[in-house]
């Protein structure tokens, strides 16, 4: 199983707390590792590390994030894949 | 105490055949209820973590029940332990299905939503299965109803008189002469209630003909549960 730390930013239009709520709920379940950086009203920035399907999945998920949030796009940078 | 302290039947036992799940609600909690291949009873949240799929629609194999949308299999516990999409996966612990207990009593399968459920009763008999009977009243009516519909006695044909007593706060006796129903009553909703019906005897008494006896008991319990409804029920209190 490869573990990935990736950094994402969700770019869009946000409720911060709803969304950071959202996520932090997604990567409980996934069992991943979760740091917020800078969250506003139009930007969120994400670090996760976990699995690396797992991760693809928080992704996704986030991707389409809870009702009161409007994603238009993800920036992801991944990184220091490590067996 | 309230109806989500009790524990309810969700299903009779013979519905419910090794390998197979049926879905049912619980207190507006969809539950499914399924039977391993062993033949353990199973009640868990219908809901599959993944994508919300009816775990209900699933496929029994071995102690695991597998979502029919992705395949995602999840052992006796609730635990996801296979995503087929992700092989080589070590699934984490985190992704699991709210798994509710389960007992079988009395011919029916038995669970309760509590956190903190009373110690479901060890007393057991011999019972034959009737049926279960899906109502459009609720909890009050149908064990209102079952006060109230008499019973023609099956094994003697000695008229005797009909007594109800409660067994439990879920389960009722209907008894006649030599004959007793036992009903356990499932509140599925506010409008709505299911009963799992047992006659409790051996099975050479009542299979067949006794079954037929008191089926037609049953039809006219829904009647009378039914057509007394609007005294305990609102109409936009309606779910289903």
């Amino acid at each position: 199983m490869t573990h990935e730390s990736a950094r994402f930013v969700f770019k869009g239009s946000f409720r911060t707390k709803s969304f950071v709520e959202f996520a932090q709920h997604r990567a409980e379940r996934l069992g991943l590792d979760l740091q917020f950086g800078q969250a506003g009203v139009e930007a969120i920035a994400v670090n996760v590390s976990g699995a690396v399907e797992l991760v693809d999945a928080f992704e996704m998920a986030c991707s389409l994030g809870p009702l009161d949030c409007f994603v238009l796009d993800v920036v992801r940078h991944g990184g220091d894949l490590a067996a | 105490m309230r109806l989500e302290d009790f524990w309810h039947p969700v299903a009779l036992s013979q519905s419910i055949e090794p390998r197979s799940s049926a879905g049912t609600r619980l207190l507006d909690q969809e539950l499914v209820v399924w039977r391993d291949n062993s033949g353990v009873a199973h009640v868990w949240e219908d809901r599959c973590p993944h994508r919300g799929m009816k775990l209900s629609f699933g496929f029994v194999r071995g102690d695991h029940i597998a979502c029919l949308y992705h395949g995602w299999q999840y052992n006796s516990g609730g635990r996801c332990q296979y995503i087929p999409a992700h092989p080589a996966l070590d699934v984490p612990k985190t992704i699991k299905v709210p798994v509710y207990p389960a007992h079988e009593r009395h011919g029916m399968i038995w669970t309760t939503l509590s956190e903190n459920p009373a110690t479901m009763p060890e007393h057991d008999e011999m019972v034959v299965p009737l049926r279960s009977l899906y109502l459009g009243c609720a909890f009050d009516a149908a064990v209102a109803a079952l006060n109230s519909v008499r019973l023609a006695p099956f094994a003697s044909q000695a008229q005797a008189e009909t007594t109800v007593s409660g067994v439990n706060d879920t389960l009722v006796a209907v008894s006649c002469g030599q004959d007793r129903i036992l009903a356990g009553v499932q509140a599925i909703s506010k409008t709505r209630t299911a009963l799992h019906l047992s006659l409790s005897g051996p099975a050479e008494r009542y299979l067949g003909a006794g079954q037929n006896h008191f089926n037609e008991w049953a039809l006219r319990l829904r009647h009378a549960a039914e057509h007394a409804r609007a005294a305990y029920a609102t109409p936009d209190q309606d779910v289903a």
